[in-house]
């Protein structure tokens, strides 16, 4: 049993919530940003997570050792793809702008502040659990050179 | 009978191996805590402790991990309960220290029978 690995877990999480955190803010930061290099208003980002299997080098020693394997090994987080949100932009009419259509309206990407605070504290709580599950393996790990003593 | 490993260091060496396994688990479960479709997985720490101790001479197979019963599940199909996981990780944390402190004092008798009790 190797309690260095509880370090992979932890910090693949601390990863993906960092990244989390990041699209949260870029969200907010550009919740009233009319023009893209794609064209059109800003599209608000979204994060997929998918548990991470473990390491293919990690199994295959396993399975060559004759020992663990399989469930053995531990498995992350990762952020599978960042994808774009399909709700339409929302208009609102604005004839005086730049980027009105022929008719005065203005799409606006369509991001709710609230939404992405939410979102934010969220990961961050995650990012601070995982902290401390760090802190506890590093404790163990302490504790175990004690045995030397 | 083996007069350097006891029967205590015996048990003891087996609830480390099963407790650092056990925060495996947690640590997965935390960093899946907000992934769609996550189970929680654990441990019958009991149950596993019983067939390590069973097993003459370390245990032939891995603990069994399974899916943690019991836990109310999320409209996203996760089912991490953060009060369990962060109960059960200052439980492990506190587990292996006792572990630890046990198999300490275990080595310490063990050298002051060496020293013919006259400390260490």
């Amino acid at each position: 049993m190797n309690l260095f690995e509880l370090f992979q877990v932890s910090g693949s999480a601390l990863a993906a919530e960092r990244l989390r955190a990041e699209v949260a803010t870029s969200n907010l930061a550009n919740s009233e940003t009319t023009r893209t290099a794609e064209g059109g208003p800003y599209r608000r980002q979204m994060v997929v997570f998918n548990s991470r299997p473990a390491s293919q080098f990690r199994l295959l020693l396993a399975g060559s050792l004759g020992g663990e394997g399989g469930l053995q090994a531990a498995g992350g987080v990762q952020v599978s793809q960042v994808v774009d949100d399909p709700t339409p932009p929302q208009r609102r009419y604005e004839p005086g702008h730049p980027d009105a259509d022929a008719s005065g309206y203005v799409d606006y990407p369509a991001i709710s502040p609230v939404q992405e605070m939410v979102d934010l504290m969220g990961a961050e709580r995650a990012y601070e659990l995982n902290a401390s599950a760090v802190q506890a393996a590093k404790q163990m790990i302490q504790q175990s050179l004690q045995i030397l003593k | 009978m083996n007069l350097i490993e006891t029967p205590l260091m015996h048990t003891l060496s087996r609830a480390l191996d099963l407790t650092s396994t056990q925060q495996r688990l947690v640590s997965q479960n935390i960093a899946n805590i907000d992934t769609p479709g996550y189970r929680s997985q654990g441990i019958d720490f009991r149950q596993e402790l019983q067939r390590a101790l069973a097993e003459e001479g370390g245990p032939e197979t891995a603990p069994l991990v399974r899916e943690v019963p019991g836990l109310i599940e999320r409209p996203d199909g996760n089912n991490v309960s953060l009060d369990h996981e962060s109960l059960l990780m200052a439980q492990n944390q506190l587990a292996f220290q006792v572990d630890v402190q046990l198999l300490r004092a275990e080595f310490n008798r063990l050298q002051q029978a060496i020293n013919g009790g006259s400390g260490q």
